[in-house]
């Protein structure tokens, strides 16, 4: 019951994740390939939540032996925590960039700048 | 005549923030005295309401936190040639006549920063947030070692010098924290007063978000690993 939950669950989330793309897509938002990426990957999600046993085939078909699902999702989840510290130091970057434009226009537009002290 | 800018961060603060200006005295021993808002994006006319109580606006057009705009406000002030800059809050909790303890408590000296410490009478002062204050004295003091009164006031004054020696980073209200930590380590002089925090039925309606508690706490524990 619980491995059927779960299929649905990943079908489900990888068709929001791809309308979502799509939505992107069409509004300019998201280029081709990036759009690409995430429909081949979610459908790559898909694809083995539902056939968990094809990661035992790939993995035998470059001649390793059996892994387990559990390894895949080890390595899985030291990806995903790889992409959140990326994402982590990038939206930290972005933020402090934009702190410093925000406050340079706030001193650019202010009254000190446009006025000056004088004229109080 | 030398200058006082008293630098007040303020996010939908129309309500409120003309009568805030309007109790800002003047002058302070001969130090004349300017008042800047720094609108950190308002949804209202938090701009506007101050430049007509006749303060320095300016105007962050998304909304920062807290402490970029202080340190936007900072800029502004050394920009205006201030001697003493005094920071406080736009939502009426603190007293705008304790400005002049403040300031003369730094002028007499000789000291670099002067904390308004709401913690040392906590007179009205709700006794949950009393403890969280405390939870975050201690929290600042594992980040930067140094203990102080109030580490969350944000009723201080500092000399041109001790503003310009600092080096602040925290767009949010851990800016007050990293106050302390810059305070230890510049190796400035200051000194804790106490000053009385003002609990209205405004600024209870408006409140503290329970998330800002929650994101203080959040971003001294990075600090605090990233320190290792």
């Amino acid at each position: 019951m619980f491995v059927l939950v779960a299929k649905v669950f990943s079908f489900v989330l990888a068709v929001i994740a791809i309308s979502k793309s799509y939505v992107d897509f069409r509004a300019r938002l998201e280029s081709l390939q990036i759009f690409l990426f995430w429909v081949f990957t979610w459908l790559g999600i898909v694809v083995v939540a539902l056939f968990p046993s094809i990661v035992d085939y790939i993995l035998g078909s470059f001649g390793g032996g059996r892994a387990g699902l559990g390894t895949v999702f080890g390595m899985g989840l030291v990806f995903l925590y790889f992409l959140a510290y990326r994402l982590y130091i990038k939206i930290g970057r972005v933020e402090q960039k934009l702190t410093k434009t925000v406050q340079e226009l706030a001193l650019r537009e202010g009254d000190i700048a446009k006025k000056g002290i004088k004229n109080r | 005549m030398q200058t006082l800018a008293v630098v007040i961060p303020a996010r939908n603060e129309e309500p409120i923030i003309a009568a805030v200006l309007s109790n800002i005295p003047s002058e302070i021993r001969s130090h004349r005295v300017l008042s800047i808002v720094i609108d950190d994006g308002s949804d209202d006319d938090t701009a506007g309401a101050a430049r007509r109580a006749g303060a320095f606006v300016l105007r962050h057009i998304a909304n920062l936190g807290v402490g970029a705009a202080t340190t936007t406000g900072f800029r502004a002030a050394l920009q205006l040639g201030a001697d003493i800059i005094v920071t406080m809050d736009g939502d009426g909790q603190h007293d705008p006549r304790e400005i002049a303890t403040l300031a003369e408590t730094l002028i007499d000296g000789p000291f670099d920063v002067v904390i308004g410490s709401r913690l040392m009478t906590h007179d009205g002062m709700p006794p949950v947030r009393f403890a969280a204050n405390l939870v975050l004295n201690a929290l600042t003091f594992l980040v930067y070692g140094k203990i102080v009164s109030d580490s969350q006031s944000g009723f201080k004054a500092f000399t041109r010098r001790a503003v310009t020696g600092m080096e602040l980073n925290c767009a949010g209200y851990d800016i007050c924290s990293e106050m302390v930590g810059e305070i230890y380590r510049r190796k400035f002089r200051y000194k804790s007063i106490p000053v009385r925090a003002v609990y209205t039925p405004y600024s209870h309606a408006k409140g503290q978000p329970f998330l800002n508690g929650v994101n203080l706490i959040l971003g001294l524990f990075v600090r605090l690993v990233r320190r290792g």
